[in-house]
């Protein structure tokens, strides 16, 4: 290992002093160790100063997590090796072994076509292999857009995508981490072994140290969720540590599973005359006898959006969107084989006419080709704010996009979005709302058009929040709070339960020095 | 306006691997699609439907499971499907192929134009269409990358050449193949799928249409496959690393020792 594992010509490294968020922030050193012994080398070195460390992957984040403010930026990137297979005969269920710094591409793909450096693979994973290839075929579920994502950055902020509608959130795809504290110290958890039970931990670390700590449990909303620890009185300690922004300790390894891939996949893409009339669609298809793999809203803007962009020549090769389409919901439906996907589809269907749908107009992707073709349109919508962001910030440097996360419990879909609809409206912004509407979350974009009508989004925003927050929901159910929405997560909780995480933080990093600024500023 | 539009399942060559020791495609694991090509030609005689009236007849050769492609083509707006299946057809190249659709179109009897993807992605050779108009006794125009009119008579059409374009006019019955980019394929429907999931899918097996075993298979092939293989060349990538200076430097370094620039003074 060359002595200068820790760089210190910053100037050199500049990309890495922000992420997706467009945050820009600063440091003194960085370093990307390739591997967990020099992972802890660097530690070593930085323990004789206090000095803050912000753990990054391949920085696909929204919320700046990965954004550092000071001192060290320890870069994960490196760590990207897929290192075994097992095979576990009780869950019926693979585990893949890899390490923080892979991304879900690598892994989808390295998946899809059973292709592994297995070089340096041990006799038990690559027996493992041999089963797998021999078994029908497996993928991990966890889909949110950006795939470059890393796996790391993935567990820290409990990532999910369209289909966690059905196959959850990333945090139950984890079956095992291996974590290593500021201190150089090594804790190794693995799900239903490691236990938060009567809401006290109990730990020992691999350097020795035995942690038994009473921990004060607080509320969770109940709805999909990715804003501060997640705590229960009975849980699996790995939870704690899925969704907790690098903030308690360092990814090094973790065991991610492979469930059976579904037989049969029908993407449908149906449009509805109105809004109301989309939302009673979705509404009962989320208490279909099968559940769609994934339910998505396109709201009459988003689909305008669309439009606009089509006769501009981009998107190629996707068919226009008639002009009578007015809201567009996508449902996806995963079954073991065709005949129970057939039966699926008759039952959306039904569903689809009698909310005013028209079959005729209702796009169905079967093939791969056609599926990939409608996630491109699915994906469409995010990418044209961005770029409209892009051109007015030529002439308004400062102005960014304004985009929520929010989730609300079952029930009070409408009433969120009544809010949404009519807060934009009274405010006169440009916007689009567009998302995962089977979780009751939804991505509203505000596009404003000066700083002031940013201002006006901002406080929009900030009511919304408290209103969510309100109602029982989440101000992030899949971004995370980061250090861009701080002031968010305590809207939603009590100084109480804000105290009870940073209790939680210092049992595992008592100096406050990993990533410091993320959850709680 | 009847139609008759040729299709075929191709491997997804995008995913097509050979294995070196046999040379022959791994076909295991690799999906069937329809041939691209294809899809434009279908869209098209949607269209052409849709503005004239008539219907849509698909066409094919291959094993029985082409059934479900034949469907989804269906869901996305023919009518009905006709798939020339027998084990006596394997093997054929263009010229046995042209003559078995040749014998399908014949069966169909009732038709005004056929269009054909101008190739497909498997095999490339873009003859099997004008190879059927030929045995037809009717004319063709391919690489067709517009239709500029069309009416019960005739068809007035744009034909991508090397370096121009071709208007033609031609009187109907003939056979047009047509280019990526003359249309958006729309998806297929939730309609169409249940229309199609109703409906049935033709098989015609070669004493069905009457083949002459002479010009049908392997048989029936002027050409055969002896050899496939990946062309070999040798490529091999240097990963450079550390700082963007360090990259700079050492890619320039490179470069030079590959003859490709001199080795400058100017900022050494």
């Amino acid at each position: 290992m060359s002595k200068d594992i820790i760089r210190y010509d910053m100037e050199e490294y500049i990309e890495y002093m922000r992420d997706e968020s467009r945050i820009t922030g600063k440091a003194d050193s960085i370093s990307f160790p390739t591997n967990e012994a020099e992972l802890k080398r660097v530690l070593e070195k930085l323990a004789e100063s206090t000095e803050a460390i912000t753990i990054q992957g391949a920085r696909t984040g929204l919320t700046g997590g990965a954004v550092p403010m000071q001192g060290h930026v320890i870069n994960l990137s490196k760590m990207n090796r897929i290192t075994g297979l097992r095979f576990d005969s009780d869950k019926d269920c693979y585990f893949l072994r890899v390490e923080p710094g892979v991304l879900l591409s690598e892994v989808n793909t390295a998946i899809s076509k059973l292709e592994f450096d297995t070089s340096a693979w041990s006799a038990e994973s690559l027996e493992a292999l041999k089963l797998l290839k021999a078994s029908k075929s497996r993928f991990f579920s966890p889909d949110p857009t950006e795939t470059s994502a890393t796996i790391g950055g993935m567990v820290s902020c409990n990532a999910s995508g369209a289909k966690s509608f059905k196959y959850g959130a990333t945090r139950n795809h984890i079956e095992s981490l291996r974590i290593v504290l500021a201190d150089g110290d090594t804790i190794s958890l693995k799900r239903g072994r490691d236990r938060i039970a009567g809401g006290i931990l109990r730990l020992t670390t691999q350097g020795g140290r035995e942690i038994c700590e009473k921990l004060d449990v607080y509320n969770m909303p109940h709805v999909k969720n990715a804003s501060g620890y997640y705590l229960e009185r009975d849980m699996d300690a790995i939870d704690l540590f899925v969704g907790s922004e690098g903030t308690l300790g360092i990814t090094v390894e973790a065991e991610i599973a492979l469930i059976p891939k579904p037989g049969c996949i029908y993407g449908v893409m149906a449009f509805f005359p109105d809004q109301e009339k989309a939302i009673d669609f979705v509404e009962s298809a989320k208490v279909l006898e099968s559940k769609p793999a994934a339910i998505e809203f396109f709201n009459c803007m988003a689909l305008e959006l669309i439009r606009a962009n089509m006769y501009r020549g981009h998107l190629p090769d996707i068919q226009r969107v008639d002009p009578v389409c007015h809201t567009g919901i996508y449902a996806e439906l995963h079954s073991i084989d065709e005949d129970t996907g057939k039966s699926m589809l008759k039952a959306l269907s039904a569903l689809i006419e009698g909310c005013g749908g028209n079959l005729a107009e209702t796009w169905l992707a079967i093939s791969k080709h056609d599926m990939e073709r409608l996630k491109e349109f699915r994906h469409a919508v995010p990418e044209f704010v961005n770029s409209i962001i892009d051109d007015r910030r030529k002439s308004e440097p400062t102005l960014t996009k304004l985009g929520t996360d929010m989730a609300v419990p079952d029930g009070l879909l409408r009433d969120v979005m009544r809010m949404y609809d009519e807060g934009i409206q009274n405010a006169g912004l440009e916007s689009v709302i567009f998302g995962h509407i089977g979780d009751n979350h939804l991505h509203v974009n505000i596009l404003p058009r000066s700083m002031t009508e940013y201002d006006l989004g901002k406080k929009l925003y900030g009511e919304w929040a408290q209103a969510v927050a309100g109602m029982g929901g989440t101000v992030s159910a899949e971004h995370g709070i980061g250090k861009f929405k701080v002031a968010m997560l305590r809207k939603m909780y009590s100084q109480d339960a804000l105290d009870s995480m940073m209790k939680i933080k210092k049992i595992f990093d008592p100096g406050n020095r990993l990533n410091r600024g993320n959850l709680f500023g | 306006m009847n139609i008759v539009v040729c299709v075929k399942q191709v491997p997804d060559t995008s995913e097509v691997k050979l294995d070196k020791k046999t040379n022959t495609i791994i076909r295991e694991g690799v999906e069937s699609i329809i041939n691209p090509y294809d899809s434009y030609a279908l869209e098209e005689g949607v269209r052409l439907k849709e503005k004239l009236g008539g219907r849509v007849s698909l066409l094919s050769m291959g094993i029985p499971a082409v059934k479900g492609m034949l469907k989804e083509a269906m869901a996305a707006g023919a009518d009905e499907a006709f798939l020339l299946s027998d084990r006596r057809f394997a093997g054929a190249d263009s010229l046995a192929t042209a003559y078995s659709l040749y014998l399908g179109v014949k069966k169909i009897k009732d038709y005004d134009l056929i269009i054909c993807g101008k190739q497909a992605i498997d095999g490339d050779t873009a003859q099997v269409g004008p190879s059927l108009a030929q045995k037809l006794g009717i004319p063709h125009v391919s690489y067709v990358i517009s239709i500029l009119e069309a009416s019960a008579k005739k068809l007035k059409v744009k034909r991508l050449v090397d370096d121009a374009y071709e208007i033609i006019e031609v009187e109907l019955p003939a056979l047009i193949t047509v280019e990526k980019g003359i249309n958006i394929p729309r998806f297929p429907s939730l309609e169409g799928f249940f229309r199609a999931e109703a409906e049935n899918v033709t098989i015609w097996g070669a004493d069905d249409v009457k083949a002459d075993m002479k010009h049908i298979g392997l048989e029936g092939s002027a050409t055969w496959v002896l050899r496939t293989f990946a062309p070999s060349y040798e490529k091999s990538v240097n990963m450079i690393g550390g700082s963007p200076k360090e990259q700079a430097r050492e890619a320039i370094a490179a470069l030079v020792d590959a003859g490709f620039i001199e080795s400058g003074r100017e900022g050494e």
